[in-house]
């Protein structure tokens, strides 16, 4: 190519960005909207190696998804990157009023959802059998539902094998640890409760008043429930004979509780916890609990995953976070003499109206949630945990991904009912504020109050 | 101008056409879009007055079920709750709606439904003790205005719906008393979104929207994630707190739009409007803006073929441009050599008429300095006149290129208007005179004598306009006339005002722009046998032009032509020409007779010339200076000469036969055994083309001096060159001449004729004469004829002559020519 030649093309594309640059502000909303396009492209090709669909791109349809929660946006995600496959639809998220209350009428009514959320808990209880019994079987292989992608310990078959239900989130109870103050300190993560001790002691002189904090509170994110239950519970996997006298309230069934409230007493005699602090400091077991924690000042903080799932969106709501932020990640409560107790729990569960209008669709979406990628995205904007083998999307649970099998407890290996939980929780408050000795409480178990 | 340079333009040039086309598209689009905002703004305010009024329906027939239970009360028979109910089941047209009749006045907030519940039919009960949708509600007294709560979902079906309100008073079957209760209508959002529809045919992807005051939707538009519109807001618009707020406000308050980014950062275009007549309900209507926007777009196609076809456009003109080029640097070239040849006519044109003036005018010019004679002075400055005037029309003609390349100046001096004067005569009347043409000349006589201007120009001019008046004028007169006036705005100054008027054959007005242009003759066949270049007018403009002025014709064709111009010159002296005959013997009288300016006899200089006259004019001109003047005819006897004596200066001549000037100047310079290796060397040439000087310089030469030569300029070199030991002072001891006649008034006049320049003593008898001779010596003795012979005088220094026979002139041009023939030892000249 002759000089002059080359002289004319480089010139030309000179002029031609300058032309770009020229019109560039005008079309700023088309480039970024472009860009996006590209982005989309590249993550529809992306999700296409997981998925494809099954019917045509230009099917109709419209979809309903009733539950519990009031903001689903981590949902309304899945559901544009859905519109990717299938945009000719729409697919609306809807926070039902009262919930246990008017599922079962919603599901009756004139505009039945497609698709519903329910919890373990209400398995059994008659006022929400018809959630099940109007769930498609989601496992019928017709479906072509990937659901080995689901963690086994929180795979929930039904007694004749088939799965009706498919679990969204998992969650767990432990505490959230600023990596940042350990780091600073240089000490590491607890795994043990002897390490704990060690590393509460190690952090008091260092000035941390209370190297660990949490709500107050008889509710499952409070301290005593965060910290000993899990404990409480494996107790019960160990030995499953006690199962039918704990739920049926028997007060000889109490003693199973020993071992986790003396480890709770322990934690609190030994100052790593100060209750009088957390209980002025603390107000209520969720946004408190979160906002407390960005102060910065706390080394660990018991709670429940739900309140995990609320700090993404409290993060530009601290300002000490905002200021100051601080990597932070997800633990198990280092409880036990060999380590933490891992309670693998179901957080909710979607099921398929089989009833539904359009019932193909609604099926092909499920299909396309039930993947590690998507089951993993979804959890990762909600801050909750994985129900699929793969921790590694959000690494504030990274912890939980090879946690051993032998102090994992999930939702199958007991079946604890919620008045005996409750039981416990009150115990445990009871314990963790001095208003009942271990022996006190024990001996209560059926009759502690738990209002 | 350089291809690059091009080739960079015309890619400017298409980079702006393209960008006019973008920034033409993009008002365009702009505008588009502005009006689709517009409109998709207006289309948000109807909607917002369809759901308004559906809104408004709906209460009034809530209002209708609670104003007919009421009036039952206010009649005495109130209604019981199964009364009620019954009532509205008959009421009430739509299945899909139902009526909710609640207690408040116990907090139960439970009651009976005209439907049953989906999932029991028997079960008409209904209870919003879990279903918080009063809280911003002053339940108690809902009367007057469209109570609507937020979107719930109805306890009996699990549909979502909106509730509007009335307080009702029925009475309790069981008790008898009279109970506050809330009447319900209970309206499946589906239905008010059913209303909605009818956008989609107007924008594909609008998404109608109704919040309440904190963002909670009652419908809710499917881009637009989250439970509430404001945290969807903040959440993908991040902005300070202010700047929310405001936003919060804006779309509290006003009705209008505005862009923000939804939850994939795509830009989308929001328009808001506040429901009519109820408190704290908005309807937000979301659409992409590339919908809205989409004729914002660059049709990129479009352009890509403009910018394709300009870019062959210019890819083919450049093409095209380098073929010309190639011609034109083809012509270009053809047009260089024509141009060198004729440099080269040029210069040797000059140098070839230069070379014989040069003769002409120094031999004229040592007659100027040695007659004495009054006619041979008339005749000789005529001479002079004339040569300088053919001068004048040479160096016109090497300069007409530098007119053409606008290099050409004006270079002002005093001058002698009478001399002016006379040299255009001298020029014209000849011509006029061989003509048979009556050449009349009307000089004002108060033009100031000395002026300051240019003078070679302006006679150029004049020359220029009265030789073309005698040339084309057959028979009649040729009037020149010439006046003057002092300029107003500057004392120092005369306006002139030169005219010449003929007979002659006159112009035609479609002509008369031909006139100034060069080369361009008029009615050339009729004219043919008339000679001329055709330059004449057009320099003669072009100089005037320069002076500010231009010639002004007025013609009559056949009848004549007058030429005109106005000059503005400065005045050096005022005094008035007067009579112009007189005032040109005057000026010759006054002329300053040459004197020699200094004398150098130990100065040594070599004059190398190949023309033996012009070396001859060459010594002459330089006689009175007494300098040592060795002369070499070539190149070689100059180097000859410079290796073996010294100079103090060298003229070289530059066109020579063998060597030249400049091949000779560089061996001289090669030279280092030389005592003369310090000597200026100047270089002597009849090329005086424009861009010489520096050619010599160049060459080496120390000067440069153009032939003919000025004898001024030659003497002023050498003062310049020579060293200052060597120049002395001009001897002006005057010659002593004693004149002896009878006729005492002629004797007298021979005094006054010669006492300039010589110390003149008279004696009216031999006696006198005799005893003059005792006491002073004399170096001549004009004696006349008549009277006796003197005794003891030097034969040789006695003119003898007949004064009776002669007049003044004559005899006083004796005693010219006689010392121009002996030396200051009164010896005749070798």
């Amino acid at each position: 190519m002759n000089r002059g030649i080359k002289t004319i093309l480089s010139m030309t594309l000179v002029a031609m960005m300058g032309f770009n640059l020229a019109s560039c502000g005008q079309d700023q909303g088309q480039n970024q909207s472009q860009d996006q396009s590209s982005e989309q492209s590249e993550q529809h090709e992306e999700a296409s190696e997981g998925f494809s669909p099954k019917y045509s791109s230009d099917t109709e349809y419209k979809l309903s998804v009733v539950g519990t929660y009031s903001n689903f946006e981590s949902l309304e995600s899945t559901i544009d990157r859905f519109y990717e496959y299938y945009p000719n639809g729409e697919i609306t998220y809807t926070f039902l009023d009262d919930y246990r209350n008017t599922i079962g009428p919603a599901l009756a009514g004139q505009e039945p959802p497609d698709i519903y959320v329910v919890q373990p808990w209400m398995y059994g209880n008659p006022l929400f059998t018809s959630l099940f019994d109007d769930a498609e079987v989601l496992s019928a292989p017709e479906l072509e539902i990937n659901l080995d992608c689901i963690r086994p310990s929180v795979k929930w078959e039904m007694d004749n094998g088939q799965i009706v239900a498919l679990p969204v989130f998992a969650t767990s109870y432990g505490m959230l640890v600023n990596m940042d103050i350990f780091e600073k300190e240089g000490l590491e993560i607890p795994e043990t409760f002897d390490e704990l001790k060690v590393v509460c002691e190690k952090l008091k002189d260092a000035g941390y008043a209370s190297p660990v904090m949490g709500a107050n509170t008889s509710t499952t994110p409070g301290i005593g429930y965060a910290f000993a239950y899990p404990m409480f519970a494996k107790t019960v996997k160990d030995d499953r004979s006690v199962e039918d006298d704990l739920n049926n309230l028997v007060p000889s069934a109490g003693e199973v509780m020993r071992e986790s409230l003396t480890r709770l007493k322990e934690l609190v005699d030994l100052g790593c916890i100060d209750v009088d602090k957390c209980t002025a400091e603390i107000e209520d077991d969720y946004n408190a609990v979160i906002m407390r924690f960005f102060e910065g000042d706390v080394p660990m903080m018991l709670c429940s995953g739900d309140v995990v799932s609320g700090t993404k969106k409290r993060e530009s709501k601290s300002e000490a976070f905002s200021a100051k932020p601080f990597r932070y990640d997800f633990y198990v409560a280092p409880s036990g003499d060999e380590g933490g107790y891992f309670m693998d729990s179901i957080s909710i569960l979607f099921c398929v109206n089989k009833n539904s209008a359009t019932l193909d669709m609604t099926n092909e979406f499920i299909r396309f949630l039930t993947s590690d990628d998507e089951l993993g995205r979804m959890a990762l904007e909600k801050r909750l945990i994985t129900p699929t083998k793969d921790y590694s999307l959000d690494e504030v649970y990274a912890s939980l991904g090879d946690f051993p099998e032998e102090r994992t407890v999930n939702f199958r290996d007991t079946e604890i009912l919620d008045t005996a939980v409750k039981q416990f929780r009150a115990a445990a408050y009871a314990v963790v504020n001095g208003e009942m000795t271990v022996d006190e409480a024990v001996a209560s178990y059926g009759t502690i109050p738990t209002d | 101008m350089k291809k690059r340079y091009i080739v960079i333009i015309n890619i400017l040039i298409v980079g702006l056409i393209l960008f006019i086309i973008v920034k033409y598209a993009n008002d365009r689009a702009t505008e588009s879009n502005q009006a689709s905002i517009a409109s998709f703004e207006k289309m948000t305010t109807t909607t917002e007055q369809i759901v308004a009024n559906y809104l408004e329906d709906e209460q009034h027939l809530c209002d209708i079920w609670a104003n007919y239970i009421n009036r039952s009360a206010e009649a005495g028979t109130p209604m019981t709750v199964d009364e009620a109910i019954s009532y509205i089941r008959k009421a009430k047209i739509s299945p899909e709606i139902s009526g909710h009749l609640i207690y408040i006045d116990d907090g139960s907030m439970a009651g009976i439904s005209t439907t049953a519940s989906s999932t029991d039919p028997s079960n008409f009960s209904v209870k919003y003790s879990h279903i918080n949708i009063f809280e911003n509600l002053e339940i108690s007294n809902v009367d007057g205005v469209v109570n609507l709560t937020r979107a719930y979902t109805n306890p009996l079906n699990g549909v979502q719906s909106i509730a509007f309100l009335n307080n009702i008073q029925v009475v309790d079957g069981e008790t008898g008393n009279m109970r506050d209760a809330l009447i319900i209508r209970v309206v499946p959002v589906s239905r008010l979104e059913q209303k909605l529809v009818f956008l989609k045919g107007e924008y594909e992807n609008v998404e109608i929207s109704l919040i309440d005051w904190d963002g909670d939707y009652m419908i809710h538009g499917k881009s637009l994630k989250n439970s509430n519109f404001f945290e969807y807001f903040k959440s993908y618009n991040p902005m300070s707190a202010q700047e929310y707020e405001n936003v919060v406000e804006t779309i509290r308050t006003d009705i209008g739009s505005m862009h923000i980014r939804n939850s994939k950062n795509e830009d989308s275009v929001i328009a808001y409007a506040p429901l009519s007549n109820l408190d704290s309900w908005f309807l937000v209507a979301y659409i992409p803006a590339n919908e809205l926007t989409v004729s914002r777009s660059i049709d990129w196609m479009i352009l890509g073929i403009v910018a394709l076809g300009l870019m062959i456009l210019l890819h083919f003109n450049l093409v095209i441009l380098r073929n010309y080029n190639r011609k034109l640097a083809v012509a270009a070239e053809a047009a260089n050599q024509a141009n060198e040849a004729k440099s080269y006519f040029l210069s040797t044109m000059s140098h070839d008429i230069r070379t014989p003036m040069n003769a002409i005018i120094g031999m004229n010019e040592m007659i100027l300095r040695d007659s004495r004679d009054n006619d041979v002075l008339m005749y000789s400055e005529n001479i002079r006149a004339a040569g300088n005037t053919l001068l004048g029309i040479i160096n016109d003609i090497l300069d007409f290129s530098k007119i053409e390349a606008g290099k050409m100046e004006i270079i002002d001096v005093d001058y002698n208007f009478a001399s002016l004067l006379n040299d255009i005569v001298n020029m014209v009347q000849r011509k006029a005179d061989e003509k048979q043409l009556n050449f009349k000349l009307e000089v004002d006589k108060n033009i100031p004598r000395c002026l300051h201007g240019d003078e070679i120009r302006i006679k150029q001019v004049i020359t220029n306009i009265l030789s073309n008046a005698v040339k084309y004028t057959r028979e009649g007169s040729v009037t020149f006339s010439i006046d003057s006036s002092k300029c107003e705005d500057n004392p120092d100054y005369v306006n002139l005002h030169v005219s010449v008027a003929d007979t002659g054959i006159g112009i035609r007005e479609e002509d008369l722009d031909k006139l100034f242009e060069a080369f361009e003759r008029i009615e050339e066949k009729k004219n043919r046998n008339i000679e001329g270049t055709g330059l004449g007018m057009a320099i003669a403009q072009s100089f005037l032009n320069m002076m500010d002025s231009k010639i002004q014709v007025e013609s009559q064709y056949g009848k004549g032509s007058v030429f005109s111009f106005d000059l503005r010159q400065k005045v050096v002296k005022w005094e008035p020409l007067g009579e112009f005959d007189a005032a040109f013997k005057s000026f010759l009288k006054e002329r300053e007779k040459y004197k020699v300016s200094f004398v150098a006899p130990d100065a040594r200089i070599l004059v190398v010339d190949d023309n033996e006259i012009n070396l001859k004019v060459f010594v002459n001109l330089l006689r009175q200076t007494k300098m040592q003047i060795d002369t070499a005819e070539s190149g070689d006897a100059c180097i000859a000469l410079f290796k073996r004596n010294f100079y103090d200066v060298i003229f070289l001549d530059h066109m020579m036969p063998n060597k030249d000037g400049i091949e000779t100047i560089r061996e001289m310079k090669a030279y280092t055994d030389t005592p003369n290796s310090k000597t200026p060397i100047i270089c002597l040439t009849a090329n005086a083309v424009s861009g010489m000087r520096e050619m010599y310089i160049n060459a080496g030469f120390d000067d440069y001096l153009t032939k003919p030569i000025d004898t001024k300029k030659l003497e002023g070199m050498l003062l310049t060159y020579l060293s200052a030991d060597l120049i002395k002072e001009v001897d002006e001891k005057k010659k002593k001449i004693l004149v002896v006649g009878e006729n005492i008034d002629f004797l007298r006049g021979v005094m006054a004729k010669l006492s300039d320049i010589y110390e003149v003593a008279v004696a009216k008898s031999t006696e006198q004469a005799q005893g003059y001779l005792k006491t002073h010596e004399v170096d001549l003795l004009l004696v006349d004829y008549q009277m006796p012979k003197l005794t003891d005088v030097d034969e040789g220094k006695i003119i003898g002559a007949h004064f009776e026979e002669m007049n003044v002139e004559e005899v006083a041009s004796l005693a010219d020519d006689y010392f121009s023939k002996v030396d200051d030892s009164g010896k005749e000249k070798a």
